[in-house]
């Protein structure tokens, strides 16, 4: 298979917490794949080593063929990423911050790409709105627009639908499902389960910085019998939490 | 380099400075009140001691000099500070953009800027107190680049400074360049100033562009030997402070310290 992200064996120590500990995440082309965790599970730091924003103690990175950190500029050309607590950059109207991102990408014809990937989401309308004035709604999917506007390989995305209304994820979701419908890969963090079963075709789970788990939601669920994700989520996270609990 | 992104983040600090009457202060506020403050003292010691406008003249030509240096250095310093308020530090972070992209973006919008206050102060300088520097001639050229480098290499040096250390670190973005005016002697020999700082004051770039400006006030001629110094010295202090910058930016990824900023 070919990978879009090849992630072998990341480290990362702070001090004395080994935050991320041996962890592999491999990403298929047009695969969507999710990072689960309970907090302090290494999802975090270990975005943040895939998209070249932290230096792994150890351990490989390849995105679409290019390694980091020497090859960063070109594999973040492949890469888009969008998170529910990253604004875009304020006194920017949306469709100038988005421009701006557009160019960063070295999209020739900006304005249509921005025009274009409102468009998709619906979000024609906030073009001309101040990005500090858009409510945390706006805000997640304009910052999704900006992390798919160069049609990237991988999206990667870190809670994106966190302290939305239910109608506006169900919308952020659906549009998620057609840019991957083009062939993009996807990498999700949530702590939304039902989104994490319908967004995503495999599962990545972290606790205390090691994979745990590694496979389809259904197949975790019945390896771990349960009959949704949520009750394994409720498991390993107690599990990670106290481990002496486990019986 | 690729031109598309160094232009989009000269474009992106654009609207910023457009929609920011705040930043106006710098390229349009403080170079006006300088000129007053500083010819308004000149003119009145010369007039006190019953001298030539020579005081007024040095007072003037060092506050115009000396804003070439903190234009430099502010604008590259405020740059990369508005990513950390707007808190667009990891967004440009996961761009292909290049840490020398982006840099060659900020500089070349801070000379936009420098442009647009050396403007304020010569009008200033003229209407008010019927200054006009360029009349020095082309002599003044490598003294504003000794003083160009010297910010850039100053402003690495915060820039580092805030990647170790976090916002803390601001502080020293508006403050460091008065320390700078202090110990260089920009209105002033350096033997007027403490003896114990006259040896640090000989080491900086600086300190040599305003002694050869006053050389060349004093229709002494372009005075090579000071701007051979300065240029050396200001060579040398960019070349160590990229070197500082670069080590920074590996400290920050390899701790994490991006979380700070996001």
């Amino acid at each position: 298979m070919g990978y879009v992200l090849e992630a072998r064996a990341l480290r990362k120590r702070f001090g004395t917490v080994q935050a991320v500990d041996g962890v592999d995440v491999l990403v298929g082309a047009g695969e969507r794949v999710s990072l689960l965790g309970p907090n302090g599970a290494g999802k975090t730091t270990t975005l943040l080593m895939l998209l070249g924003a932290i230096t792994p103690d150890e351990g490989t990175i390849e995105i679409a063929g290019h390694r980091l950190p020497k090859s960063r500029s070109k594999a973040m050309g492949h890469v888009g990423f969008a998170a529910g607590y990253l604004p875009l950059p304020d006194r920017l109207r949306v469709r100038e911050a988005l421009g701006v991102f557009a160019g960063l990408y070295g999209l020739a014809d900006h304005e249509a790409a921005v025009a274009a990937g409102l468009e998709r989401f619906k979000v024609g309308h906030l073009a001309e709105r101040m990005c500090n004035e858009l409510s945390s709604g706006q805000r997640t999917l304009v910052g999704i627009v900006k992390a798919v506007l160069h049609k990237p390989a991988l999206l990667v995305l870190d809670e994106p639908t966190a302290s939305l209304d239910p109608d506006v994820a169900q919308r952020v979701r659906a549009g998620l499902l057609d840019v991957c419908s083009d062939g993009t890969a996807l990498l999700l963090t949530s702590h939304d389960m039902r989104e994490v079963e319908q967004l995503t075709e495999r599962v990545v789970f972290l606790a205390g910085g090691k994979v745990v788990a590694n496979a389809s939601p259904a197949e975790i669920a019945a390896d771990y019998g349960h009959d949704d994700l949520e009750g394994v989520f409720l498991h390993l996270a107690g599990v990670a939490i106290h481990p002496e609990d486990e019986l | 380099m690729n031109g598309i992104r160094v232009k989009t983040i000269v474009r992106r600090h654009a609207y910023v400075l457009w929609r920011s009457p705040n930043r106006w202060f710098d390229i349009a506020f403080w170079p006006l009140m300088d000129v007053l403050l500083w010819g308004s003292l000149g003119t009145y010691i010369a007039r006190s001691n019953g001298t030539s406008q020579a005081g007024a003249t040095y007072l003037l030509a060092g506050i115009v000099m000396f804003h070439i240096l903190f234009q430099t250095q502010i604008a590259l310093n405020t740059g990369f500070m508005e990513e950390t308020w707007s808190r667009n530090l990891l967004n440009m972070m996961v761009t292909p953009v290049t840490e020398t992209e982006y840099v060659t973006g900020v500089g070349v919008f801070g000379l936009l800027k420098l442009v647009l206050a050396l403007i304020t102060l010569s009008i200033t300088a003229m209407v008010f107190f019927g200054f006009n520097l360029s009349s020095e001639g082309w002599g003044l050229l490598p003294i504003a680049l000794i003083l160009l480098v010297s910010g850039w290499a100053i402003a690495f040096v915060v820039i580092g400074l805030m990647l170790r250390f976090g916002q803390s670190a601001e502080i020293l973005a508006w403050g460091i360049n008065f320390v700078v005016m202090a110990v260089s002697g920009v209105f002033n020999p350096i033997d007027a100033i403490p003896g114990v700082l006259q040896p640090l004051a000989r080491l900086l770039p600086t300190t040599h562009a305003f002694i050869a400006l006053r050389q060349l006030l004093d229709g002494g001629g372009v005075p090579w030997d000071q701007i051979v110094l300065g240029i050396i010295g200001s060579i040398v202090g960019l070349a160590l402070s990229i070197a500082y910058v670069v080590h920074m930016l590996h400290v920050f990824r390899r701790r994490g310290f991006v979380t700070r900023f996001s």
